[in-house]
C-alpha cells in the first residue's frame, strides 16, 4: 500500500521548507523528506546575519527550526533521517520508497536537495576525514580547544566559520588560493582584526599527511611556486559546494557541475518535477534565494496539481 | 534511554567494546551537532535490526576527550567498528552516513 500526497518535497533546507509552507497553506497534502534533520546547510551555520526579519544575528539552527515549525504548523509532514531507497520520478505519477519499506506517491515532486560541501580531492583527504579534517565547524570545532588549525577557502563560509573557530582554537590560519578574499568585506575586516586569525593568501593545499591522525598539511605558494609543509592539529575545508542531484540524474539532463536547468517557474523538462534552491543552475546561492525558489516551486506545483487532479 | 543502543563512558570501553564477544559499533557523538541528531534514529534502527548479533554503543565526545584523542577521533559523528577487540573496516563520519551502508558494514562483520 502506498500513501498518496499532492506534493512531495525532497530536502528540508530553506528551499524545501519554504515550498512546504506554501504548499501546506494551499491545503495540498504535503510531505517533506530529508536524509538528516531539517535545515539543510543552514542548520550547521553558526550565525546568519543577512536573512531579513532578524535585526540581530540568528543562529542557523534556530532559523532552521523556525522554518520547520512553520511548515508543520500548516500541516506539512516532515520525515527526518530518511534514505530514499527507490525512486521513479520520470512519469506522471511519481514514486519514492523511503527506508526500503514505505512507498509514497504524488503527481508533483519538488527536489530541493541543495548541495553538500565540496571536497578538495587531495591525497590523504579521505584517510583523515574525521581524523583531523572536517567540513562542519559547529560539529567539530570543540575538538580543537587550544589547538592550531587551518581553514581552507576564502568565501563567506570560510571566513565566518574561521571566526567561529577562534572560540576554541589557539590560532586559525586561513589558506586561500587567491590574493584576496571572496567573502563579504564586513566579515573579512572582522577576521583580519582578530588576533587569533592568520592568513596565507595565494596558497593552495596539496596534501594531508600523518600517522593515524592528521599532522601535516602541504601547501603550495602559488606566487613563489614553492611547496611547504605546515604542522597542523586540524583542517576545516570550506571550498564551495557540489549539488546533490543523484536522485534525478536519470530523468533530467544535468548541466555543468551537476546542477539542474529549470524554467523561471522551477520546472524541469519532466512535467510535475520541479527543482528549487542550490541544486539549480543559477548565479547566486543564498538562504534568501533558496526561499524564493521554494516559494515559486510550490506555487507552480499547486497549479500543476490542480490541473492534473482527476 | 534506548533499548538497543547503550551509552558508555571511557571507563567501560575496555570491558564493553574490546572484550565483547560480538561485533561492536561505537558512535562518538557531540552536542550542537545536527549530523549526530540525524544519525541517531538511523543508528537506533540498525541496532534494533541486529539485536543479539552485534552490539551498539554511543559515547559522548565532550565527556570522554581522552579516549577520542587516543583513537584519533576528531569529528562527530564518527562510527568505529570492532571485532574481537580490534578495530576493523573503515570508520564512518559526518553527515553522509547512510543506513544501508551501515547495515552492510555490520552484516560483513557477522560470522
Amino acid at each position: 500500500m502506498s500513501e498518496r500526497y499532492d506534493v512531495i518535497i525532497v530536502g528540508a533546507g530553506p528551499a524545501g521548507l519554504a515550498a512546504a509552507i506554501y504548499a501546506a497553506r494551499a491545503r495540498l497534502k504535503t510531505l517533506v523528506v530529508d536524509e538528516s534533520v531539517p535545515g539543510g546547510q543552514v542548520k550547521t551555520t553558526h550565525k546568519v546575519s543577512n536573512y531579513p526579519g532578524f535585526p540581530e544575528d540568528v543562529s542557523g539552527k534556530e532559523l532552521a527550526g523556525a522554518f520547520a515549525a512553520q511548515a508543520q504548523r500548516f500541516g506539512a509532514r516532515i520525515a527526518k533521517a530518511i534514505e530514499i531507497t527507490e525512486h521513479a520520478l520520470g512519469g506522471p505519477e511519481k514514486k519514492l520508497v523511503l527506508d526500503e519499506d514505505e512507498e509514497v506517491v504524488a503527481p508533483a515532486v519538488i527536489v530541493a536537495t541543495g548541495a553538500k560541501p565540496r571536497e578538495l580531492g587531495l591525497p590523504g583527504e579521505s584517510k583523515f576525514k574525521g581524523r583531523g579534517i572536517s567540513y562542519c565547524a559547529t560539529c567539530d570545532g570543540a575538538y580543537f580547544d587550544g589547538k592550531d588549525i587551518h581553514v581552507i577557502g576564502g568565501g563567506n563560509s570560510a571566513v565566518e566559520e574561521s571566526l567561529f573557530l577562534t572560540q576554541f582554537a589557539r590560532t586559525v590560519t586561513i589558506v586561500h588560493q587567491f590574493d584576496e578574499f571572496q567573502a563579504e568585506p564586513a566579515s573579512v575586516q572582522e577576521a583580519l582584526a582578530n588576533p587569533k586569525i592568520r592568513v596565507l593568501l595565494s596558497h593552495e593545499p596539496r596534501g594531508f599527511y600523518g600517522e593515524t591522525a592528521l599532522e601535516r598539511l602541504e601547501v603550495e605558494d602559488l606566487k613563489a611556486k614553492q611547496r611547504k609543509t605546515l604542522q597542523t592539529d586540524g583542517v576545516f575545508v570550506f571550498v564551495g559546494m557540489t549539488p546533490r542531484t543523484d536522485l534525478i540524474k536519470d530523468v533530467v539532463t544535468l548541466a555543468k557541475g551537476g546542477y539542474v536547468e529549470t524554467s523561471d517557474a522551477m520546472e524541469t523538462n519532466v512535467p510535475g518535477l520541479f527543482v528549487a534552491g542550490d541544486a539549480r543552475v543559477k548565479r547566486f546561492r543564498q538562504i534568501t534565494t533558496a526561499v524564493a525558489d521554494g516559494t515559486i516551486a510550490a506555487l507552480a506545483a499547486q497549479r500543476y496539481v490542480k490541473e492534473h487532479r482527476r | 534511554m534506548s533499548q538497543f543502543v547503550k551509552e558508555i563512558g571511557a571507563q567501560e570501553y575496555e570491558r564493553e567494546v574490546l572484550a565483547a564477544g560480538e561485533p561492536v559499533v561505537l558512535d562518538f557523538y557531540s552536542t550542537e551537532c545536527p549530523p549526530c541528531e540525524a544519525l541517531a534514529p538511523k543508528y537506533e534502527a540498525v541496532a534494533e535490526a541486529f539485536a543479539g548479533r552485534a552490539r551498539f554503543f554511543k559515547i559522548f565526545r565532550q565527556g570522554n576527550r581522552e579516549l577520542a584523542t587516543r583513537l584519533g577521533v576528531t569529528g562527530s559523528p564518527t562510527l568505529v567498528f570492532y571485532k574481537g577487540g580490534k578495530e576493523v573496516g573503515e570508520r564512518m563520519t559526518g553527515e553522509e552516513i547512510k543506513k544501508t551502508a551501515l547495515k552492510a558494514q555490520v552484516e560483513s562483520m557477522l560470522p
